[in-house]
């Protein structure tokens, strides 16, 4: 029992007796003990009531009360409310209660503060951001907040997830939506396993879920996504309305058509960028290569600028915009190509994606509003080809982490459907290197690389030499290889821009004593440039599955040349590991001077069962291990006997 | 610390010599194909945006209001040469306001020149629709627009002017950044009657620094009545400053450094007096006079001077039966740490009253050691607040009294000639010692003496020591036992990890660091919340060996240092360390049972320079059956010139190889 779990069976025991009566409703004897298991904060109550007033408004009505139990559950006790110009906050009122639930303190308005939510992304956009905080710090303690908004548009609607967090355990959460009983609502539920009602009044309809007493859980490592294991329920619109816009969103084609009237009329070209494109497509036959050489010419004279005002936030800035201005955000700059690659006889899809490289998972049977980011998709004979418009560098065709992988809905001149975007795995994602070294009598290692970095794996080297100058690169090189002290003598890295991209690299390093030698042994690593740094914690019982997302494999093979008059006294053991998570394969040996290193790692992706889990401990742990083992080598006696 | 306030200083003295050129002869939209040829500058072949002109000129100016107003001008010409610069168009003129008067953005100008089919092509920004206000509080915010039709190998151009009634904020001048500049240069036309203090900084001199004597005639008109506006024509000597720069490298922020802001070469002004024909006014005093008016100031010192009699129920309780004045000042202390909450680490006036901060629990660092202080002298113990700019905030200056450079509140206890520094909104923080944040030099004491303190780095040492005891047991297996003490930040940040993470998590990380191959056991903590003192761990260890022919041992145990932190291969200005270092690791160890020791490493003893200012020691002997290793590095001073820089990098270069050798025994046959 840990001393805090210790101070609230305390509690417990005193909240028996007569004297704590009087006590308020957040009172923290209340809280039941399996709900303070694991937790730093509870959510006593929440209420969520949504109701829509008509195709175009609606009313968010939330309150909520927390209970902080120690220092780390201090976040959770913070308000903050986000609002634009669809979005009004209409009132926000705060309460402070302590231990016993007497209320302390209440939030005066002048307390809250008012930001701008402009962040360095965007230009100017119009979100802003009130927020409040109480900062009690006598454990423990509860707030609560009840914040009215008023919607005036509603392709958004709320998404109700009870427990939110991890270390947050939950006594009691409720969603009541509301509306008229023309006025139809769509919600997917996601493992609810609570109380549900619906009651119809004479013009409303309304529905209630309600869960109870949900216990706190932990995070652990590669954690399938949230509302894999979580109770939630997602509403969404039918009949909507942005700014005078109106869309349904019945089904993904609906919401399609929707996308479409925003965007209509917008891929008009002016005269001379018209021209522009025949002069670029026209010479050229295959319809590939017309596409490469607009999408180049696209990133040569055009630049992201996001400006997010009003309805601009959803609808595109006209390719006229575009074209006198060179900059777009990723809607004004794909509807930009989009209407290239259409002058050029070149029909594609506007698609919109929820990009990230760890980006909340889209809900494909539940049309809603679930995306972030537009990109351009381009149909071809036998494949597709994918255009990121936001960057000046990727190659023509390919997507990197930011948005592969997933399902984003493509939209065509009647409406649009739900397509995946590209998987990259263990075939494409490869890193072949070839090292060859020589260590002088001082231990240090005059190192030679040459390597190949294949799909994601080039996506950070992509990066480095595309995003800084040449002196840059060489220091960001001084801050990134795992050795103490070292200089990059001269790197080179070449570019393949292909559908498929790769990056040729190579390295000159001089290592600083790299080896160790003493008296008469020298002791060395021959894996010298790709060491694992994976390690997981093995006590934990794992209670979820893995969700493992990045699928490689690395070959390596590495030749260093030793000073003379040295023989092996401890060579590391040959370590071969096949199993579900991935292949290893590593062995070193010694011909004369020469030390002979092979590596071999593949690492496969996929969903694995919690079981598993101590079998990719081991895993880890052995690559971890064999990466850093050491030759050892003795000096040969050469004058003996006399 | 002091040497380099000093050459600060002495800079701005300097008299330089007068290049041939002393105006750049250059015209908004003088631009042509010529301009646009260059793929590269001589300066920097590698820059990514090159700033041709950067050039700005701030002059007072007679208002309709009855006094004076500033107008700034700035023009400058960019040549953006890789599509990383793009940023560059981007531009974010801040703006100050307060409840009456807002700063106008006004005769804004921005064009991209581009060469299209060896033409110049002019691009103009749309003013009407491109410009948008960011607010981002009261004070003020942000114009943001961008440039037109950018692309690799444009110039930009864009001038603006900026009128504002607040004389204190007359725009300071940096004359190196991100990208490399050819001309920068700014010209002030400071009338006679305005007194301002010119701090500059850098490490680079003026290429040209003149001082022009004229007379000019100031109207002020004011229109503020009912009745007719009334005119004053005000005669008054003006100089005119010129001050250049000329190819000025880039300069951008590296690893230990307290801000990029303390380096870059810059000139700032403080308003200081005003002087006749206006009403002779003293704006920036002398250091008694400002600590006096801190001291006055309701949202300062007031609160402190009074009998706070309200403070009975809280004080009394904590001190009662205490007997001597150190103790009682530590149970204040501890009390305020551990019960108040601060929501803003940079901050100088309290913007709540005394008796509300003790109802809410929190308040921001000011507040937070202003009521400590408060709470130490109602009961009689000699406390005053004392002023200071963090790391981040950049220095301050000892001889000016500038308030606007400070932004934290600390509070200096005295029992006699025994003198703490205390501050109470970090929650782990123990008595007498700061966050490093602090340790940036020049502070003041707000009392009536008005007492300049140092808080330097110098004076700062993180001293770490480690024990190791290793034995041979029944079976054969080395176990071993170990006691440390980390310095006090070490410590500090061990304590923040156990609040935050858990024990578990602490353990875990010894066992990391450590390695894998031994079994930890028995972790315990001394001292954890003895906040004021060292953390002392302890910890036993077993190794399983496998009864090889050879054991290849490390004896630093997963203590030994294992990257240069100076990893980068050059330095361009000062590396300032948080605190000195010493760190001691010992180590006692019996040959394992059926083992001989085939090799020991050598000992060694290295200084840093020579002046011995640092000395690395390895010693490693045998006697009998028993090994003694003792491994020592000790760094006395926090503050390295550049030039310094490689001598650091070859001295950790060395630990790093020397404490990787290992200890060899072998299998008696």
């Amino acid at each position: 029992m840990s001393l805090k779990q210790f101070i609230f069976y305390i509690f417990l025991l005193f909240a028996s007796t007569p004297v704590w009566a009087g006590d308020g409703e957040y009172a923290v004897f209340r809280i039941p003990a399996e709900l303070l298991k694991n937790a730093n904060a509870v959510k006593r109550i929440e209420t969520i009531s949504f109701e829509v007033v008509n195709t175009g408004e609606a009313i968010l009505k939330k309150k909520y009360a927390i209970t902080v139990l120690n220092e780390k559950g201090d976040g959770q006790a913070i308000f903050v409310a986000y609002y634009d110009k669809q979005h009004e906050i209409k009132n926000i009122e705060g309460a402070l209660f302590d231990a016993f639930g007497k209320e302390l303190k209440r939030l005066k308005n002048k307390q809250i503060i008012d930001v701008t939510g402009n962040d360095d992304a965007s230009l100017i956009d119009d979100n802003r951001r009130k927020f409040h905080g109480f900062f009690y710090k006598v454990y423990p303690y509860t707030v609560e907040y009840e914040v009215e908004e008023k919607y005036n548009g509603t392709l958004f609607f709320p998404v109700w997830v009870p427990r939110d967090d991890e270390l947050l355990s939950v006594e009691q959460s409720k969603l009541i939506v509301k509306a008229p009983l023309s006025y139809i609502v769509r919600a997917k539920e996601f493992n609810f396993l609570g109380k549900k009602e619906e009651l119809v009044e004479k013009s409303t309809k309304s529905i209630l879920w309600e869960v109870k007493n949900i216990p706190a859980l932990q995070t652990e490592f590669a954690m399938p996504s949230w509302l894999d294991f979580n109770t939630a329920v997602m509403l969404g619109p039918s009949n909507f309305e942005v700014e005078k816009y109106e869309g349904n969103m019945k089904d993904w084609n609906e919401f399609a058509k929707f996308i479409n009237i925003l965007k209509q009329g917008r891929d008009v070209l002016p005269a001379n960028i018209k021209q522009t494109v025949h002069d670029l497509v026209d010479p050229i036959a295959d319809k590939r290569e017309k596409i490469i050489k607009l999408y180049q010419y696209l990133q040569k004279n055009t630049r992201y600028i996001s400006i997010q005002l009003g309805i601009g936030g959803w609808q595109p800035f006209d390719a006229n915009y575009v074209a006198t201005k060179a900059y777009g955000d990723c809607k004004a700059l794909t509807n930009y190509m989009y209407s290239l690659l259409k002058e050029a006889g070149i029909s594609s899809c506007y698609t919109l994606v929820n990009a990230g490289k760890r980006a909340r998972k889209v809900v494909p049977d539940f049309p809603a509003q679930q995306f972030n980011h537009v990109i351009l998709c381009v149909p071809l004979q036998n494949d597709t080809m994918w255009l990121e418009c936001t960057n000046q560098t990727l190659p023509a065709g390919y997507l990197g982490d930011f948005t592969c992988d997933r399902y984003a809905l493509a939209i065509n001149e009647t409406g649009g459907k739900l397509v995946r975007t590209p998987y990259y795995g263990v075939k494409e994602n490869l890193q072949v290197r070839n090292v060859t070294a020589v260590l002088d009598s001082e231990a240090d290692l005059f190192v030679k690389s040459k390597a190949t970095y294949g799909g994601l794996q080039q996506d950070q080297y992509h990066d480095l030499i595309n995003s800084m100058s040449k002196d840059k690169v060489k220091e960001a090189l001084h801050e990134e290889l795992d050795f103490a002290t070292y200089d990059i003598a001269r790197f080179n890295y070449k570019e393949n821009k292909s559908t498929l991209p790769f990056i040729e690299e190579e390295l000159d390093i001089l290592v600083r004593r790299y080896a160790t030698i003493t008296g008469k042994r020298l002791f060395i690593v021959p894996n010298v440039l790709t060491r694992t740094y994976r390690k997981l914690p093995t006590d934990s019982a794992r209670k979820f599955d893995m969700d493992l997302t990045f699928a490689y494999k690395d070959v390596d093979t590495v030749e260093i040349t030793l000073p003379e008059g040295y023989t092996a006294e401890s060579m590391p053991q040959e370590v071969a590991i096949t199993g579900k998570f991935g292949n290893f394969k590593c062995a070193v040996k010694l011909n004369g001077n020469k030390l002979y290193y092979y590596r071999s790692l593949e690492h496969f992706s996929g969903r694995f069962p919690a079981a598993s889990y101590p079998e990719l401990v081991q895993f880890y742990e052995k690559i971890y291990k064999a990466d850093r083992s050491k030759v050892v080598l003795v000096k040969n006696e050469t004058t003996k006997g006399f | 610390m002091k040497k380099r306030i000093l050459f600060f200083f002495s800079l701005a003295m300097l008299c330089l010599p007068v290049l041939a050129q002393d105006k750049l002869k250059i015209k908004f939209g003088d631009i042509t194909e010529k301009d646009l040829t260059p793929k590269a500058y001589a300066i920097d072949s590698s820059a990514e945006a090159v700033i041709l002109a950067d050039i700005g000129t701030s002059e007072i100016i007679g208002n309709n209001k009855g006094w004076f107003s500033l107008r700034f001008k700035r023009f400058r010409r960019i040549h953006i040469l890789n599509k990383n610069a793009f940023d560059v168009a981007n531009v974010s003129i801040e703006y100050y306001k307060d409840m009456e008067d807002e700063e106008k953005l006004d005769k804004l100008k921005a064009v991209t020149y581009n060469l299209e089919n060896g033409k110049v092509v002019e691009t103009k920004l749309d003013i009407k629709n491109n410009v948008f206000t960011d607010k981002v509080s009261k004070t003020g915010g942000y114009k943001k627009f961008t440039l037109p039709n950018v692309k690799e190998g444009s110039i930009i151009e864009y001038e603006y002017t900026i009128e504002s009634d607040f004389l204190q904020y007359l725009r300071p001048w940096v004359f190196q950044g991100n990208y490399p500049r050819l001309w920068s240069e700014y010209n002030l036309a400071l009338p006679d009657f305005l007194g301002y203090v010119f701090l500059t900084q850098g490490y680079r001199k003026y290429d040209i620094n003149q001082r022009k004597q004229r007379t000019e005639i100031y109207r002020v008109v004011d229109s503020r009545g009912t009745g007719s506006s009334e005119f004053y024509n005000l005669t008054s000597g003006v100089s005119d400053y010129h001050w250049v720069m000329n190819n000025v490298a880039a300069l951008k922020e590296e690893n230990f450094t307290t801000s990029i802001d303390n380096h870059i070469a810059k000139i700032e002004f403080q308003l200081s007096e005003l002087r006749e024909p206006l009403r002779p006014q003293k704006i920036m005093g002398t250091w008694p006079s400002l600590t006096e008016r801190f001291l006055k100031n309701e949202m300062f010192g007031l609160q402190l001077g009074k009998e706070n009699n309200w403070l009975k129920d809280d004080v009394k309780p904590l001190i009662e039966g205490v007997a001597t004045a150190k103790e009682k000042a530590k149970r204040i202390f501890n009390y305020v740490r551990d019960n108040f909450t601060c929501t803003d680490h940079s901050d100088l006036y309290m913007g709540q009253n005394m008796r509300s901060l003790m109802k809410a629990k929190n308040g921001t660092v000011a507040e937070i050691n202003l009521l400590l202080t408060a709470m130490l002298r109602y009961a009689d113990i000699q406390a005053d607040p004392v002023i200071l700019s963090t790391r981040t905030n950049g220095y301050s200056y000892a001889i000016y009294p500038i308030r606007s450079q400070y932004n934290y509140v600390i509070c200096r206890v005295m029992f006699g000639e025994e003198k703490y520094f205390l501050d109470a909104s970090e929650p782990r923080m123990g008595f007498g010692k700061l966050p490093i944040s602090c340790y940036n030099g020049h502070a003041r004491v707000i009392n009536s003496e008005a007492v300049a303190e140092e808080l330097v780095a110098d004076d700062n040492p993180e001293k770490k020591s480690t024990m190791a005891f290793l034995s041979v047991n029944e079976k054969g297996n080395i176990i071993g036992s170990i006691t440390q003490t980390p310095g006090y930040y070490q410590s500090y940040s061990i304590r923040n990890l156990i609040k935050e993470k858990g024990k578990e998590k602490f353990a875990e990380e010894i066992s990391k660091i450590i390695g894998s191959d031994y079994k930890v056991s028995n972790v315990r903590i001394d001292s954890l919340n003895a906040y004021e003192e060292l953390l002392g761990i302890y910890y036993d260890f077993d190794l399983e060996n496998e009864a090889e022919d050879i054991i290849y041992f490390n004896p630093m145990l997963g203590e030994a240092q294992k990257e240069n932190p100076f990893k980068a291969a050059e330095r361009l200005y000062p590396v300032e360390m948080p605190y000195t270092m010493d760190e001691t690791f010992t180590l006692q160890m019996e040959v394992p049972t059926g083992y001989e020791v085939d090799e020991l490493p050598q000992s060694m003893v290295v200084k840093l320079n020579e002046q011995g200012e640092g000395v690395f020691e390895y010693r490693v002997s045998k006697s009998g059956n028993n090994i003694s290793f003792r491994t020592k590095v000790k760094i006395d001073r926090a503050f390295f010139m550049p030039e310094e820089y490689e001598m650091l990098r070859e001295f950790f270069n060395l630990i790093v190889s020397k404490q990787a050798e290992q200890i060899v025994f072998k299998k008696k046959k």
